[in-house]
């Protein structure tokens, strides 16, 4: 029942957004969906690269400073969302500029 | 690259949020435990501690030992979990816990220098084998229990596994299911480095 809700919750504002865009011809929703496929495709990469790290640096600082870092630090919700922004960013900096766009 | 990444992801994402495959690969991998018998000692593994407050699983974990001690199962309960800097440990908290619920001060140990799963099985050791007591009902989560087993195993113990369920295996909304499949991922991880480490 909540799986049911919530997709349909995801169904009717994901068609209020098809038809606000469509009002927009010249955007290609294919081309959209591709940059959002990768962008969680970045933010995947920058996960498991933080954990990865994350987890060489807990064990190299137990063997050299004797203090004990948790390896379950890694799990820390807050490296996702940090992960999603460091994702974004990057995705938005490969991005060639519009230079129609005045620079702030 | 990056496109197959994200597809795999949102392919990932939406059958372990909203199809049963988390529960079916709990199941896969969390064997169900049998009724737990007698032995000579309860050993409750630690879970987390915040300022002085027990994380729910530790919670979970410290009341399913308590439970197996009322009922007769064990004369002595050890409970586990490490310092929190400048607060009560883990296992002093769970131990004034087990007492506040009618545990015998005397039958209660508290053990609080393990820091990891293989630190709380050498310690669990030294504590109960000179005491006499190598049986024992081992109590944490289901998805940790085979490692922990394995652990206490390894460090002398006759373990009998008496897991506390910290997550629905049936679970049916997406953020437990998402919570489920997370807790195996981490436990595979787990398993993963104690092997590579040669602890397992």
């Amino acid at each position: 029942m909540e799986t049911a809700f919530i997709l349909v919750v995801v169904a009717l504002t994901s068609a209020l957004a098809l038809a606000m865009a469509r009002r927009q011809p010249h955007r290609r929703l294919a081309a959209a969906a591709g940059r959002a496929l990768e962008a969680v495709g970045f933010i995947a990469l920058f996960l498991l690269s933080n954990v990865a790290v994350g987890f060489a640096l807990a064990l190299a600082l137990r063997a050299t400073t004797g203090s004990f870092v948790s390896l379950y630090v890694n799990d820390d919700v807050s490296l996702l969302v940090l992960s999603v922004l460091q994702a974004l960013v990057w995705q938005s900096w490969r991005e060639p500029e519009d230079p129609a766009q005045p620079r702030g | 690259m990056p496109r197959a990444a994200g597809g795999v992801v949102v392919t990932l994402f939406a059958a372990l949020a909203f199809t049963p495959l988390a529960g079916l690969l709990h199941r896969a991998l969390v064997a169900p435990a049998p009724p737990p018998g007698h032995a000579q000692a309860i050993v409750v593994l630690g879970a987390g501690v915040d300022r002085g407050v027990l994380t729910e699983a530790s919670l979970r974990r410290a009341l399913g030992g308590i439970a197996l001690f009322r009922r007769g199962l064990a004369p002595l309960l050890v409970m586990l979990g490490p310092d929190d800097p400048g607060q009560r440990t883990e296992a002093d908290i769970r131990v004034e816990l087990a007492v506040d619920l009618g545990v015998p001060p005397a039958a209660v140990l508290s053990e609080a220098r393990g820091r990891t799963t293989r630190e709380e099985a050498r310690l669990s050791w030294q504590a109960l084998s000179a005491r006499g007591a190598r049986r024992i009902l081992l109590v944490t989560g289901g998805q940790h229990m085979p490692r922990a087993a394995a652990l206490f195993r390894r460090a002398g113990f006759d373990v009998v596994p008496a897991p506390v369920e910290e997550l629905p295996a049936g679970a049916t909304r997406p953020q437990g299911r998402l919570e489920l499949a997370r807790g195996l991922l981490r436990e595979l991880v787990a398993r993963a480095y104690n092997r590579a480490a040669g602890y397992l």
